[in-house]
């Protein structure tokens, strides 16, 4: 158990995939014995793919008659000991809140992989955005913390979808990867490994499912079959998993522990790539593929000369917030360009202590590289 | 500049241009390229514009996207009246389909006539191949990609029923195109 390295399913070597197979390739990469999910634009090939793949590799895919059910039987899934993923876009996400606050609370993990789309509501179904991120964080109720992570390629969408399943089975949690339409229908070449590092689910028979003497500890997971006394439940309860809905402390105890959990190895968590930052008096914060129109657009004026650095968050949440705090102490200001109305800029704007320029774009478009130009010409 | 091909084939929904435009990527990755490949299109599976961009490099792409045309693939009237704009001026080059598409002169910009849907109607007595052999067509007058490279992107795309008709179909856009090389 733990961290062990295994054979690629694919053959080792470069492929040409939408971002949406890569997907589908990640999940067999990482062992996922159980994808359910319900057809919706821009996420249907990764189902179409995973729909015939897994009979290959002798997984199992369920079409379900909906999203809530979806997600539903990937938490049975996980706990029947099967590595479960399900994927979908926003009115899909929409619908899953319910059932990710219940997988939060139950320490249950699975992968979701959101395929992005404008919004609200049904919006533009074939359009891109990146309204989701804030939902990704709080979009169930009460107070938790999930993982999510922002891949701007397609070998991201393979490398991040495997990732996603390790942060999910070492942290038990829910792990977003928060792809878009622009990525989940681009078609790239990617370069596929000899070996996947993968990291299975620590067990230890006859200690408690829901409890450690750490106060941030990540208890084992038994499943279903293997022998222990199993009680699974959304209210709160001890580290038998005994319902405790009254007691105050028990209640602190386990909410603090679901946050600490992920809060304190956010070290270990955040990834993110940095470009021209060391002389930067802007930079620009961004993520998924809103990066790389930013990295494409600062060459261009780094070119003319123009002393301007990218910030690449490639996880989102947990929020890199020690390293936007130095970044924001160390330059003039911050660009923050997104598919959505400021989400991500807010939370730089939290932590940053120069000025933060939010451009958020919402038409259903990219946002283009010239756009990005144009603003940054203002800026420096 | 020269280093990156650029190319937007444009059309409307059910002309097959998505499909044109995941061969054609798939084609030049089997030359050994990077490529990016991307497209637009509406909610309903016919009707409404439609287009596939494919964006070739020797080096890791940053920006996917079509930029400046070098490549316009034209197959329908509404399409090439809106993309003729984006064509590089100095070298670009335009193949249309002779059968929907009407001419704006534009100076700089080569523009070549391919009877697509014609032939594939005529010849291959089929409505389902005027995109593959458009892109036959435009392998030959613009070298964009090879030909093996095409066959071979054709073969792997393409449903297993409709192979051979396809293969057929690649053939004859590169004699449509030869000879209309610059």
């Amino acid at each position: 158990m733990g961290k062990q390295k295994v054979n690629s399913v694919l053959p080792p070597g470069s492929y040409y995939f939408s971002g949406d197979e890569a997907v589908a390739e990640g999940a067999i990469a990482a062992r996922c014995g159980y994808c359910a999910g319900y057809p919706i634009t821009p996420a249907t090939e990764t189902l179409e793919r995973l729909s015939v793949r897994f009979g290959e590799v002798g997984a199992a895919f369920m079409q379900m008659e909906d999203e809530i059910a979806s997600i539903c039987s990937c938490i049975g899934a996980s706990w029947a000991g099967a590595k479960a993923m399900t994927i979908t876009s926003g009115p899909g996400f929409s619908l899953m809140q319910e059932a990710i606050g219940y997988a939060v609370f139950t320490e249950t993990p699975l992968v979701l992989v959101d395929a992005q789309r404008s919004g609200p509501s049904t919006g533009q179904a074939t359009r891109v955005g990146s309204g989701d991120i804030m939902q990704a964080k709080w979009g169930s109720h009460g107070d938790y913390l999930a993982i999510a992570l922002s891949p701007w390629s397609v070998q991201e969408l393979y490398d991040q979808t495997i990732n996603a399943f390790n942060l999910a089975e070492r942290f038990r949690v829910p792990v977003f990867v928060m792809a878009e339409e622009a990525t989940a229908h681009l078609h790239e070449r990617i370069e596929v490994g000899a070996e996947v590092e993968l990291f299975n689910r620590e067990k230890k028979p006859g200690a408690p499912p829901f409890g450690t003497e750490e106060e941030d500890g990540v208890p084992p997971m038994p499943v279903f079959g293997d022998g222990e006394k199993l009680l699974i439940t959304g209210s709160t309860h001890d580290e038998w998993g005994v319902r405790k809905i009254t007691h105050p402390e028990i209640h602190r105890k386990l909410v603090t522990r679901l946050q600490k959990k992920i809060l304190n190895r956010s070290q270990e968590i955040i990834q993110y790539d940095s470009h021209y930052l060391d002389d930067a008096q802007v930079a620009v914060i961004c993520y998924g593929f809103t990066a790389r129109s930013a990295l494409f657009a600062v060459e261009q004026l780094r070119g003319e000369g123009k002393k301007i650095g990218v910030l690449r968050l490639k996880t989102l949440w947990p929020f890199a917030d020690e390293l936007i705090k130095d970044i924001g102490s160390r330059v003039g200001k911050i660009f923050v360009p997104e598919m959505n109305m400021g989400q991500v800029a807010g939370e730089v704007m939290k932590y940053a202590a120069c000025e933060v320029v939010s451009y958020g774009q919402v038409n259903g478009e990219i946002v283009h590289p010239h756009t990005i130009i144009e603003q940054l010409r203002r800026l420096v | 500049m020269s280093q990156i091909k650029q190319a937007l084939i444009c059309g409307y929904g059910g002309q097959g241009i998505v499909l044109a435009g995941t061969i054609l990527g798939q084609a030049a990755f089997n030359d050994g390229k990077w490529v990016g490949g991307t497209n637009s299109y509406g909610a309903a599976s016919r009707g409404g514009a439609c287009r596939s961009e494919v964006v070739i490099s020797g080096q890791p792409i940053i920006f996917p996207y079509v930029i400046e045309v070098d490549v316009l693939i034209a197959m329908y009237q509404t399409a090439y009246d809106k993309y003729i704009g984006e064509v590089r001026r100095e070298g670009g080059i335009v193949v249309y389909d002779d059968r929907f598409v009407t001419l704006d002169k534009v100076d700089g910009v080569r523009q070549v006539p391919v009877p697509a849907t014609r032939t594939a109607l005529e010849e291959l007595k089929s409505e389902l191949v005027p995109n593959v052999v458009m892109l036959g067509a435009v392998v030959e007058i613009t070298g964009l990609v090879t030909k093996d490279a095409l066959r071979s992107a054709v073969a792997e795309t393409v449903a297993e029923r409709l192979r051979e008709l396809d293969l057929k179909a690649v053939e004859a856009g590169f004699r449509l195109g030869s000879g209309k090389s610059a």
